[in-house]
Parts: C-alpha cells; structure tokens; sequence
C-alpha cells in the first residue's frame, strides 16, 4: 500500500477490518506526513508520539477536554489548563475505535474566523502558507486536508468549522444546535455553539457524525431526537437557491463554481428569494457577543491583558450590549427558524449557497497591517455562516473549485434542523459526481 | 418603527465602567459606531407571549419529516 494516511476514513477502516492495514501504521503514516507538513502549516499543538489506542486516528480542536490533559483553548489565558473530565464527544469517538493522535491549533477561544493565533502562531492554510487555513477551528480544517489525521473534531458558532473546511478544501459539517453533547467541550456561546465533524468526505463525515450524536445527560440541552443511521443511500433532492444574489454579491470565481455546483448536484433546482443574510447575522452577532463576554467576564475585568487585541475587542463589545435587546433576539428566534423552514424551503429539501462569499484572503489582509479594510473583509468571510447558527440548522460545506490562484472554494448546503443525514446524502451524491473532495495539497510544495 | 439609536463614546464608555470591564484605548467609539448600525427586530413582529423558550418547540416543528 502507498501512504495509508491518504486513504479516506471510510477506507482506512475498511483496511484496517481486512487486516490489509494494522492501527500502528495507520498513526505511524499521520505521524510522518504531521514531522514533514507540521513547520510549514502549524496545525497541530500537540502530537500522541506512541498511539496506544487500535482505530483509525483522528486529532481535535485544542478545545475538547480529555481528563488529566492539557486544552489550551487556543488562549494565553489556559495555557496548560489540565482538564478534569473527559469531553462526551471523545469518549464517543474513543469507544467507537477513531482514537485522538493530537490536539490542534485554533483562534483564541474558537472567537475569530482566520485561524490567526498570536499565543500558537496562526495556523496556515496547506494549499498555500500566505493564505489563511479558516478559523476558529483552523488546525481541524489544515491538518484534514494535508491528510494529516482521517478526521476532526471542530466547533461552529458562527461558522467555525465551515469557513476552515471552505479555505482548506475539505468537507465539514455545522450540526443543529443540540445534535451533538458539548459536555466537556469549551464554551463561548451556549445558544449557538455546535459540534461537528470535519474530514475528507460526506462519508467520512457521517461515520464520526454517527458515532458522537445523541442525546447526553451531561447535556440537558442536547437532543433526545433520535440520531440517524447517516446511510447516504441515493435519493431525489430538491434544492432551493438564489442565483441572481450569488451572481450579483459573491465574487465572480465563487458564483461560477457554486452554480457549476447546484447543477453538479443531480438535485431539482427551485429559485427562491434569499434568507434575510444580514438581518439574521447581526442577531447571530448580538447573542454571540452578549454570552461570550458573560463567559469572560471574569477574565476580562481580572486580566485583559491577557487577550489578543482581537479577542479582546470582541469581548468589549459584548458588554455594550443591551440586556432587552438580546432578549428580543432570542425571542425573535423560533419566528426566524420558521420563517425559513416554511418559505426558503416551502418547495425544497435543502438551501445552497457559497460557505463564503469571498476568496480565501491573505493571512496579511486579515491581520494588523490588513489595513483600513480589514474589519469589512472579515464581515464578508463570515456573512453567509452566520446567520445558520441564530437559526440552529444544520450545513454542510464540501469543495466545489479552485479559484484561478489555486485555493479551493466551498459549497454550503442548508437543511431544516436535524436534516444532518439529507445533507450528508446530498454532499455523498455530489462527490460521487465530483473528484473536488479528492485533491490535497501538493507534499512537493512543502 | 423605532427611533435612532444614539449611543456615543461617552455612554460606552460608562457602560463598561459599571460593569469593571477596562477598555482598550480608542474602542468606546467604535462600539458606539457598531450599536448604532445594528438592526434589532427587523421585518418580524412578535405576540406578548413569545419567549425565548418557544425556540425549543420550533425546532420540534421545523424538522425534518
């Protein structure tokens, strides 16, 4: 066999129930690609040397505690913070034979969409270190493409395990709010705080989305809905989107790739008039900001300094915000949520869009010397995830191109809340169709 | 439909005082800049009854059949 760490999850697996493949040199594969990619990309925090676990490995967001080990959360703050309790989500994916090979870089407290990091270094995008991998769960979407672990754990608040799986070129999968436990899990906004699962593939993506969901009592706000058997079997979809918006807002190259896409999908395609995007994202970003600075509030009245500016400036902003009107927009929710469900998706199972509506930046044009367009630039990365997480639905964002620079393009795929398995079966059909989830970054390039 | 907002530097930076959060130099402003453009309620209009609770049974009715 070449490189077994370029097998997908699903195969590796299967090699590894033939016996064509032993877990020590499934690890000892990642372990070789992680020593020879780690000085270029800094995806990784830490690394299990000497695996002990049989499975598949996999390596997670520096954020998912497992006891008696270090989670830094990304911060200076809980540098070598040793946890006290296993996350629900690892003990699933621990008994479920997929064991942790290390843990990965992140933003500062999962709150940023670059996978910039002043405290690890930022973490750079595998397709090209000039460019950002996608945050905040930006060591998840790096290390996956440059097929440095089968898969990984990321979390998605406003849209942080789908802006990495677009900038890398990977498949990732934002769940309904409550599908999966975040016991265990660090916290930064508890109404919209997501679990989910970032690797090579829907498929992929469905075996460690099958082993982590389900109701938890660790949780009480996790689902007692049952979780489904994620079968991908082949089925008729119809897909709701907005053409004339992607063509008139996203930019050129996305637009192209993304109507290639919806054509690509084999689905029945329905126009209809788009989401309130902006309306719904500002709610995302007054809940967000509202309970990330209750989070730390704490820390940022003991030890601001601690924070990156960043960080720091987005936690500010959090205390300026109205308890009426924060209030207001939760209340506002379940109204938005049907709104959604009975009109964007009134004839259709699914709503497509682009995971960003811009190319993957710069890591320059995203930081300080980004310049005075800086702020807007990261609006726009974050313009079409937010406004999922205030409704709680699930997405899912596969790769759909490349732009004429070489870096991918992502496909963002909507559904009505616990429709994890419709997405997950439309994003399998589209790479039966597609080879787009087949190409990694070039080792040549390192 | 309701009046401008009309939070300034001053009133920001009062804000965070109460609170015992220190503010970065320069930052009231642009916090005050941030609240003014943001939009609350937008197109949607709600009961006296709504709740944030009401989020849950959403969910309930929304799934997918």
């Amino acid at each position: 066999m070449s490189d077994p760490a370029t097998l997908s999850l699903a195969a590796a697996a299967q090699a590894l129930r033939a016996r064509h493949v032993s877990s020590r040199e499934l690890a000892e594969a990642c372990l070789a690609r992680i020593s020879r990619w780690q000085p270029r990309i800094n995806a990784f925090i830490s690394v299990e040397q000497q695996p002990a676990d049989e499975g598949v490995p996999l390596a997670h967001k520096d954020m998912f505690y497992r006891k008696g080990r270090v989670s830094n959360c990304g911060s200076k703050i809980r540098r070598g913070w040793i946890a006290q309790e296993t996350s629900t989500a690892l003990s699933r994916l621990d008994a479920a034979a997929m064991p942790q090979i290390g843990t990965l870089n992140m933003a500062e407290f999962a709150y940023g969409p670059t996978g910039r990091n002043e405290h690890w270094g930022d973490c750079r995008n595998p397709w090209n270190p000039d460019y950002i991998a996608g945050g905040s769960s930006s060591g998840s979407g790096a290390a996956v493409a440059a097929r440095l672990a089968f898969g990984a754990l990321g979390s998605d608040t406003g849209g942080s395990v789908r802006i990495p799986a677009a900038a890398c070129g990977v498949t990732g999968l934002k769940t309904t709010w409550g599908r999966v436990s975040r016991h265990g899990a660090m916290p930064l906004s508890h109404s919209l705080d997501t679990i989910g699962p970032l690797a090579r593939s829907a498929e992929d993506c469905a075996l460690i989305l099958a082993a982590i969901a389900g109701f938890d009592p660790q949780d009480p706000l996790s689902s007692r809905e049952p979780a489904g058997n994620y079968s991908l079997a082949k089925r008729k979809f119809r897909v709701a989107l907005s053409s004339d918006w992607i063509e008139r807002h996203a930019e050129p190259e996305v637009a192209a790739a993304a109507l290639a896409a919806a054509r690509d999908l084999g689905a029945t395609l329905v126009e209809v008039e788009p989401p309130e995007f902006d309306t719904l994202s500002a709610h995302c970003i007054t809940v967000m900001q509202a309970e990330a600075s209750a989070q730390h509030a704490r820390w940022m009245r003991e030890r601001p300094g601690d924070y990156s500016s960043a960080v720091r400036s987005r936690l500010e902003s959090g205390f300026a915000v109205p308890a009426a009107a924060y209030l207001e927009v939760l209340r506002l929710r379940a109204a938005w949520l049907e709104r959604f469900c009975t009109a964007t998706l009134a004839n259709a199972d699914l709503y497509l869009l682009p995971a960003m509506k811009v190319r993957v930046p710069t890591l320059e044009q995203t930081g300080p010397r980004g310049g005075a367009g800086m702020p807007a630039l990261l609006a726009e990365v974050t313009r079409l995830t937010r406004w999922v997480n205030y409704l709680g639905v699930p997405a899912l964002v596969v790769p759909c191109g490349f732009d004429s620079l070489g870096l991918p393009i992502g496909l963002q795929l909507v559904g009505r809340p616990f429709a994890e398995a419709a997405l997950l079966a439309a994003g399998h059909a589209f790479q039966c169709e597609t080879d787009w989830h087949c190409r990694a970054p070039a080792e040549r390039s390192i | 439909m309701t009046a401008a907002k009309q939070w300034s530097s001053e009133a920001i930076e009062a804000v965070l005082a109460a609170q015992g959060i220190p503010l970065a130099p320069g930052r009231a402003e642009k916090i005050a800049t941030a609240l003014n453009a943001a939009t609350v309620s937008g197109t949607l209009c709600l009961e006296l009854e709504s709740d944030p609770s009401g989020y849950a049974r959403a969910l309930e009715r929304c799934k997918a059949k």
